[in-house]
């Protein structure tokens, strides 16, 4: 009864409308979806930007939309790094800045005055649609399958991988880079199947974006050639793939050197020497290939390998003279750090620091793709059976993917998409199998999720295999179940882990109810409120962003890790005796310290348990000096209690986060709640630094640095006078006494 | 040199002169490369191949004095160089797609793929329908590709 | 309200009035009333130059320093207490945060009486030491004055000091013998901020009298390492000054008639001068710098007033610093002269100094020099600051600090590639690659037809 309006619609010419229209719908609810799921974090909390590094983006956006693009570009920041100052407007990607800069203005054009904050928190759900789209066109390439797109396009809306980097707030350049990435390998996909030089052109073009929004763009400079040359292993070339490649590179490359940050990086860097190795061989490979039109194979081999020997022998001399002549930069540390998971621990602590750049656990694949992980390769599998050009390049893409993703977490970002291709693939090709195994009514339908139509058509038809009545709804239905699962999954996860700001803490009252802690930002506006305007305020650099952003006070390090030995003077700072620090604070005009302390709220981020870092990168620049060793007991072990090493004891870090913590508590009963230990029933002296302040829940705690002592003594003799304590001539004087001349 | 070339304008490609041995030297092969180029290009694809040999005087001329005299403003070496690089791939890519698939139709009225021959297998089938882009849209291609080559190179070379 | 209102316009015509350039109310603490008459003159001196003496003794109950948590008094002056101490509201903390809250202290000492212990705490955490015994007196057989001491020679002849070093001013120098009679000694630790005013001879020694001769074993100090008069003066430039004997100040000893033991010659005492000098350089009427007018700006001619001081500078600007000086001496501001063998000089620092420039006098005003430097900034972006540290013994300290940018080249600041003779070629390259492409694309149509034509018959 139902299936005869049905097939009308969905027949001949009048149904190819309405199947566009369909589609059109479906793509457009996707979209929806895709950013009314990233809300959450608006909803729970506010309209807030996210964590750290959005932070910094949010401030450039901030300066880019009061003082143009021209003083942008020539940024010179003297509130962060201080007093090295950075600058800025050469040393970040602006693209995600001019992107929000543009839309602000065209709004403001349109006469709808938006906060440049509200376009800033919206920004990434307003990509993550169009990466949805763009995910449809990238798989409609692969599969002439239709509702492979529609499913990849789903997938990705809602996929938790994605999802972590793009909830509102979450400003930072992956918000607009995966949507950046996936389209340009549209593109470039388009390319190679058409040989066009159009479409390289915008390949190279909407590559020129991504350089200019996302220093993950080295992935595509890396991908592209991989595939180029996969393909010329294979040999598979043709002219469409030299079109559309050397098309590509050589205006990619050019695009990419307009980004002042990049700069002469494509020709120097090694990072990129794949792309132009790859781009000399095709040259070699389209002049073999057109001489081999006049000439017999065996001379043309001759010629070839003469060819071949000279052009090796050249370009291996060169690249030897270039490298070790220092033309060519030697790789990133970030590039080696990927290939040697313990590269990094063992030479970079900076990078190996960071959270982001762990190894992947394993559940957070699970975590973050959920079904889709198993039917990834599947999806590959498929792409092997029919291996045409485009389908090469998923398969590489998977491989190089799914190792980065488990080195680095981060990278899973880039992981995220060729999954959801790879399982969409899968996905629907189940599903068109089962569906339209016998030959149906309409075989080139889509085949979503409306079961029921399907399984009334199939009632007419028992049949057994896989054209039966029962298999189609079992594989079908458990199709749905499962999509049904991912959806909630993908609900709770966004839900629940990925759409906390960070900056705004929240936990759960006995009675259930949301409790709210608000120490981060309570102490950015005290900072904002009673200090001076140009007071210098020093933290690990995990706060530089926020303390930029939300108390608008310089810093000495933060989040952009540009300069090492400064960040390593921060740890060397915060990890030595105060004498050794004091001058160090007071080189640096600090005014203000400002720790992060979870130990009475038990909260894990904070300091003390970031301290190793703080002390591997001082003792990377001063390994004379700054000592790991030394923080750790006799038998190894990281301890505040009384068993705490002198080393640690004196340290600024442990003196400042637990100054007066004793007076919390009953005599003796002092307990951390992170490190879960009973603290030294006489608290830490504090002689060069005066507390200023600290939060309601103690988690940021700051601090004064004092003046110099105006009649001449250390601080510690100045501290002891003050409590009244007489000085003891004895203890004065030790060695011979200096004689004044004068 | 007319002579072979109206001899091998009418043959096919893959059949050379029979002057050629098996164990003829290098320079002997390059020679009959030559000759036959001469003899099967069409007139306007010379014209291509004048402009690449062009570019690739100007880059040569170009990269020969960075190595000679510095490349002190090095940004302006990369523009002009990478212009004449840009240009010239440009150009390949056109020549490939309008000679490429003019031979393919004189030859043969199939037009397997845009190469006419030495490709295997599958990838002939993705040649096949593609091969046949107009040169119309070809040259259209080709001169928003340039424009946007140029408008790089000047705006890097300030 | 009323009365506080009057209060401070009295304060404030006070200070008007007052020839010290922090004010003019003085403390003088003094135990025995009865003693005050012995300093009659030193008293009228103060009051002439516009003190505004307040005695009280340290037992008083309305003794304070502070009022409300402000200095009640401007400068005090201590006379040694007989009893074991000063009491309460003199303690040391207290006398310490006078000074802190930049408050000026003479405290004179006697070698007749044991200093209390509380005195010994204060001096030392001023990195000033007296003897342990606390009780000694400065002995000298060569240097005693013949008429007054004959036996005891604790009546020290000393001439009046000159510059302490060649890089310092001398603001206590002048013709004329000192008597010091029962002088106790000190001697001074390294802190940087103790100067030494006035120094034992070489041949004096430290006696006491208490004790047996023989009983001498560890010798504390002996010659000029024991100090008679020593300053402090604290960062914030306030001014403690020790005086060894307080019987120099009494009237007695104004005008004493005096004989060293050598030449015989009877002279009279220069002791009144010296009180003034070091009365005045306590109570800051010597030796105090004002700096004026700080500017930095671009070097070029016409300057507008938006050109002064600006935030930012671009690296390899050339910079103009200038800074204006005064000193205040007695009842007025006079141009600062820098002592011959020293130097003001300015950084230019970022962690360290790139420059360190010495200013040299450029213009003078009435009542103040102007100092200047010239400089290119350095090729180093960051943020940099104009340091002027000019930290002297006996001149209150100037500590200038003035942050400014200096940031990188614009984009647009770089000289153009056509302005560079080696870009020519590239340039060239680039145009005619550009004149190549138009005219490949006009041939290539005009030969459109042809070769159209020519594909069709073939």
């Amino acid at each position: 009864m139902a299936e005869s309006p049905l097939d009308v619609l969905l027949k001949g010419n009048s149904g190819r409308t309405t199947r566009g229209l369909l589609r059109f719908i479906i793509l457009a609810t996707i979209a929806a979806a895709a950013v009314s799921s990233r809300l959450f974090s608006v909803i729970r909390f506010e309209s807030i930007i996210h964590e750290f590094d959005p932070w910094f983006n949010f401030r450039a956006t901030k300066y880019l939309v009061q003082h143009g693009f021209e003083s942008f570009w020539d940024w010179f920041d003297d509130r962060t790094w201080h007093p090295l100052g950075r600058v800025t407007g050469g040393t970040l990607y602006p693209g995600l800045m001019v992107t929000s800069g543009v839309i602000y203005h065209v709004l403001r054009f349109l006469t709808i005055p938006v906060d440049i904050r509200n376009i800033c928190v919206l920004l990434a759900p307003g990509f993550s649609g169009l990466t949805a789209l763009a995910m449809y066109f990238l798989t409609c390439e692969m599969t002439t399958s239709p509702s492979a797109g529609l499913l990849a396009a789903a997938f990705m809306g809602i996929v938790p991988g994605y999802i972590s980097r793009s909830v509102a707030g979450s400003y930072d350049n992956e918000a607009i880079a995966i949507f950046l990435l996936v389209f340009t390998f549209f593109l470039w996909i388009k390319a190679v199947k058409n040989g066009s030089i159009m479409w390289g052109a915008l390949a190279a073009l909407f590559y020129g974006y991504m350089v200019s929004a996302w220093g993950g763009y080295v992935f595509i400079t890396n991908l592209i050639p991989l595939h180029v040359f996969v393909l010329l292993c294979m040999g598979r070339y043709s002219s469409r793939i030299y079109i559309s490649y050397t098309t590509w590179y050589a205006l990619g490359t050019l695009a990419s050197m307009q980004i002042p940050f990049v700069g002469f990086l494509p020709i120097r860097n090694s990072d990129h020497m794949s792309a132009l190795g790859v781009f000399g061989l095709i040259q070699l490979v389209a002049f073999a290939d057109f001489v081999r039109g006049f000439i017999p194979g065996k001379h043309f081999q001759r010629l070839l390998t003469t060819m071949i020997i000279v052009v090796f022998g050249v370009a291996f001399v060169g690249l030897v003279v270039l490298t070790v002549s220092g033309v060519i930069a030697p790789w990133s540390g970030r590039f080696y750090s990927l290939w040697d998971t313990g590269y990094a621990k063992i030479h970079i602590p900076i990078i190996a620091s960071v959270s982001e750049h762990q190894p992947t656990a394993w559940p957070a694949f699970f975590f973050d793709l959920n079904f889709l992980i198993w039917l990834f390769p599947a999806g590959v599998y498929m792409c092997f059976r029919d291996l045409k050009d485009e389908h090469v390049f998923v398969i590489i893409y998977s491989v190089l993917a799914s190792y980065f993703a488990g080195v680095m977490v981060r990278l899973m970002l880039t992981l995220t998409p060729i999954v959801c291709v790879a399982a969409a693939l899968a996905l629907s090709t189940i599903l068109d199998t089962y569906v339209f195994a016998t030959n149906g009514p309409n075989p080139r339908a889509k085949a979503n999720e409306d079961t029921s139509s399907e399984g009334l058509r199939s009632a007419r038809k028992p049949d057994v295999g896989i054209t039966s009545y029962f298999s189609k709804t079992v594989m079908t239905s458990s199709v749905v179940v499962y999509l049904l699962l991912f959806v909630a999954h993908c609900t709770w996860v966004t839900s629940n882990a990925y759409s906390s700001p960070s900056v705004v803490l929240a936990s759960r009252m006995p009675d259930g109810s949301q409790h709210i802690i608000d120490d981060y930002r309570e102490a950015y506006y005290w900072l904002r409120q009673n200090t001076a305007h140009n007071a210098k305020i020093m933290s690990w650099w995990d706060y530089g962003y926020q303390i930029g952003g939300m108390a608008d006070r310089p810093t000495l390090v933060d989040n952009n890790t540009w300069n090492n030995t400064h960040i390593a003077t921060v740890g060397k700072a915060m990890s030595s005796r105060e004498e050794v620090s004091y001058p160090i604070l007071r080189q640096h005009d600090v005014d203000y310290v400002l720790v992060v302390f979870g130990g009475l709220l038990g909260y894990s981020g904070d300091d003390i348990n970031k301290f190793l870092w703080m002390v591997r990168i001082a003792e990377g620049i001063w390994p004379d000096e700054v000592k790991e060793r030394d923080f750790f007991t006799a038998r190894g072990e990281y301890r505040v209690d009384d068993g705490a090493t002198p080393t640690m004891r004196n340290s600024l870090m442990y003196k400042m986060s637990y100054h007066n913590f004793n007076s919390m508590f009953q005599p003796g009963q002092a307990v951390d709640r992170v490190r879960g230990s009973r603290l030294p029933a006489e608290g830490p002296q504090l002689s060069t630094l005066e507390e200023a302040f600290t939060s309601e829940n103690w988690i940021i705690r700051i601090y004064k640095v004092k003046d110099l002592d105006n009649l001449g003594r250390d601080h510690n003799t100045a501290v002891a006078f003050d409590k009244g304590n007489k000085r003891k001539r004895a203890t004065k004087r030790k060695g011979p006494r200096v004689l004044r001349t004068e | 040199m007319p002579s072979a070339s109206s001899s091998a304008s009418g043959a096919s490609l893959s059949s050379g002169p029979k002057t050629l041995t098996t164990n003829s030297s290098i320079y002997d092969i390059a020679h009959t490369v030559w000759q036959q180029y001469l003899a099967t290009t069409p007139q306007r694809t010379l014209l291509l191949d004048a402009f690449m040999a062009f570019l690739v005087l100007v880059g040569g001329v170009q990269f020969v004095y960075c190595v000679l005299a510095g490349n002190y403003p090095f940004n302006a070496f990369l523009s002009g160089f990478c212009a004449a690089v840009g240009q010239f791939v440009l150009t390949a890519s056109l020549r490939m797609q309008t000679s490429g698939s003019s031979t393919s139709t004189s030859t043969s009225s199939v037009g397997s793929g845009a190469k006419g021959k030495g490709k295997k297998g599958i990838s002939v089938e993705g040649g096949a329908e593609e091969g046949a882009v107009s040169h119309e849209r070809a040259f259209a291609d080709y001169v928003f590709g340039s424009l946007i080559l140029h408008f790089f190179c000047i705006n890097f070379i300030n | 309200m009323q009365w506080s209102l009057s209060f401070l316009l009295f304060c404030f015509l006070a200070v008007v009035h007052a020839l010290s350039s922090s004010g003019n109310r003085l403390l003088v603490v003094l135990e025995d009333a009865a003693e005050k008459d012995l300093y009659f003159t030193f008293w009228s001196d103060l009051e002439a130059r516009g003190y505004d003496l307040v005695f009280q003794s340290p037992k008083s109950d309305q003794l304070s320093l502070f009022d409300l948590g402000e200095r009640a008094y401007d400068h005090l002056l201590l006379l040694p207490p007989r009893s074991k101490g000063f009491g309460p509201s003199l303690s040391p903390k207290n006398i310490v945060d006078f000074l802190n809250k930049d408050g000026n202290v003479l405290l004179a000492l006697s070698g007749k009486s044991t200093t209390p212990s509380a005195i010994s705490s204060l001096l030392l955490e001023l990195d000033l030491h007296l003897a342990t015994d606390r009780s000694s007196v400065v002995v000298d057989h060569f240097n005693y004055d013949t008429l007054s001491a004959t036996d005891k020679h604790d009546v020290l002849l000393l001439q009046r000091p000159g510059q302490l070093r060649p890089d310092t001013k001398a603001y206590f120098d002048g013709e004329g013998v000192l008597a010091l009679p029962n002088a106790a000694p000190h001697t001074l630790g390294d802190n940087s901020l103790v100067a030494p005013i006035l120094r034992a001879p070489a041949t004096a020694y430290s006696y006491n009298p208490k004790e047996d001769v023989g009983a001498v074993e560890e010798v504390w100090a002996t010659g000029s390492q024991l100090a008679l008069v020593s300053a402090m003066q604290t960062r914030s430039s306030s001014r403690f000054t020790l005086l060894g004997s307080v019987e120099s100040l009494q009237d007695k000893w104004f005008s004493a008639t005096v004989k060293t033991p050598g030449d015989g010659k009877e002279t009279t005492t220069a002791n009144q001068e010296f009180a003034k000098q070091l009365t005045a350089w306590t109570f800051k009427e010597t030796g105090v710098l004002k700096v004026g007018k700080i500017e930095h700006h671009l070097a070029k001619d016409d300057l507008t007033s938006e050109d002064l001081n600006p935030t930012i500078y671009r690296i390899k600007n050339e910079t103009v610093f200038n800074i204006e000086v005064s000193e205040y001496s007695y009842d007025k501001f006079v141009p600062f002269e820098v002592p011959a063998n020293d130097a003001l000089q300015l950084e230019f620092t970022m962690l360290s100094p790139f420059h360190r420039l010495k200013l040299e006098p450029s213009s003078r005003t009435e009542n103040s020099t102007i100092y200047s430097a010239q400089f290119t900034v350095p090729d180093q972006h960051g943020i940099f600051s104009f340091r002027v540290n000019y930290k002297r013994p006996f001149l209150t300290n100037i500590e200038e600090k003035h942050e400014v940018t200096v940031r990188h080249y614009a984009h647009n600041e770089y000289p153009r590639s056509w302005k560079i003779s080696g870009g020519w070629v590239w340039i060239a390259g680039l145009w005619s690659v550009i004149g190549g492409f138009l005219a490949f694309v006009f041939v290539w149509l005009y030969s459109e037809p042809t070769s159209a034509k020519v594909k069709k018959t073939q």
